[in-house]
């Protein structure tokens, strides 16, 4: 019952945009959202979907920017394992990897 | 992911079939394979197709086992010649809600299964409210005699183990008439509303009437919904749903909140 983003991601490079799309992969501890949830980073900043949010999302739109430049799909390993306290953001207490992969033309990117 | 192998993926989830993307995250399953190769393979008939990835059979076996199970999984492969992780996405068939009467509790619990991607459709045999107008997210609405109309849905192989029936009907002895006609089938979820007075009516009609075993009552759920005191029929559509989110996940049934 997860939502899928593929009709937009179709519309996307139809239209000549390159976006990167991150999906879950492997989850370990408290994470925020399950494996196979899916992101597509729009070079523009107009996102679609979430890998749930805060830091660890952040983390992986820096890294999808550079696979948007560079074509080569990466995994990035999100660490949410820092110290549960109020001064640090977006703690859930696990980690997750995160598949990162190119979709579109590379010229357009 | 490439364009084509995109395009077939839609068609696939349009049709609302089940299929799997594979993704080559680490290593290589055969000499020339690099990460991010991607196929589709479709449980029907077992094939890798589409994408460059090539699979072998015992990959292709392993991938269809996943699907069965209906949750997206890396899938680490060792053998003498390689080592790879390969992801599989698995789009399983959107699990189907069959609401049996269309009055006041159908129209919000139609709705809202549809936000919650459920494949939805409404049945009673009154068209003034089985229409489309009144029902206009549910995939079909049907305007036609219940019991039958369940049968012929049987023999069409729509009521399988990813199907979910409640039983929410203008009168109790159409829920009874559907019930009995259901309660032999091998079915996600089926529910029926009814106070636990009138509940325990109904089972001691069925026992003493029809002659049906205690125990195929057991898996029915009624009083359907969960209890969250709820009262509007919008309310107890969210009370239904919720139980058959939480029979799909087979979750607990206390709040986040009240977990240990």
């Amino acid at each position: 019952m997860t939502g899928s983003l593929y009709p937009k991601l179709q519309q996307l490079i139809e239209d000549g945009t390159t976006v990167a799309m991150a999906t879950i992969t492997m989850v370990k501890g408290s994470v925020p959202r399950e494996v196979g949830a899916k992101m597509l980073i729009h070079p523009a900043g107009l996102h679609v979907g979430t890998v749930g949010g805060g830091c660890g999302e952040a983390d992986v739109i820096r890294a999808a920017l550079d696979v948007i430049k560079d074509g080569e799909p990466r995994t990035v390993r999100v660490d949410l394992t820092e110290d549960i306290s109020m001064d640090s953001l977006g703690v859930c207490g696990g980690i997750m990897d995160v598949f990162i992969e190119r979709c579109g033309s590379a010229d357009a990117g | 992911m490439d364009l084509s192998l995109l395009q077939e993926l839609n068609r696939a989830l349009r049709g609302r079939k089940s299929v799997a993307v594979v993704t080559l995250t680490r290593g290589e399953t055969s000499s020339g394979m690099s990460v991010g190769d991607q196929c589709l393979v479709d449980p029907t008939d077992g094939t890798a197709q589409m994408g460059p990835l090539r699979l072998s059979g015992a990959i292709v076996r392993q991938v269809l086992e996943i699907i069965s199970g209906r949750d997206s999984k890396a899938l680490h492969i060792r053998t003498k010649e390689l080592e790879c992780d390969l992801f599989v996405e698995v789009h399983a068939a959107p699990s189907h809600l069959i609401i049996v009467g269309a009055g006041h509790i159908a129209v919000p619990l139609a709705s809202m299964a549809n936000l919650c991607e459920f494949q939805v459709t409404v049945l009673d045999d009154r068209p003034q409210y089985a229409n489309q107008a009144r029902f206009p997210t549910a995939d079909q609405v049907r305007a036609a005699p219940l019991v039958p109309t369940l049968q012929s849905m049987r023999n069409a192989g729509q009521l399988d183990r990813h199907t979910s029936i409640v039983l929410v009907t203008r009168g109790h002895q159409h829920d009874v008439d559907c019930l009995t006609e259901l309660i032999g089938d091998d079915l996600a979820y089926i529910g029926m509303i009814g106070s636990k007075r009138r509940i325990r009516a109904v089972w001691e009609l069925l026992e003493s009437e029809y002659n049906l075993d205690r125990a195929l009552f057991s898996k029915v759920h009624a009083p359907i919904g969960l209890d969250i005191g709820g009262r509007t029929p919008a309310e107890i559509a969210v009370a239904i749903l919720g139980e058959i989110i939480m029979v799909h996940y087979r979750g607990p049934q206390a709040a986040m909140s009240m977990r240990g």
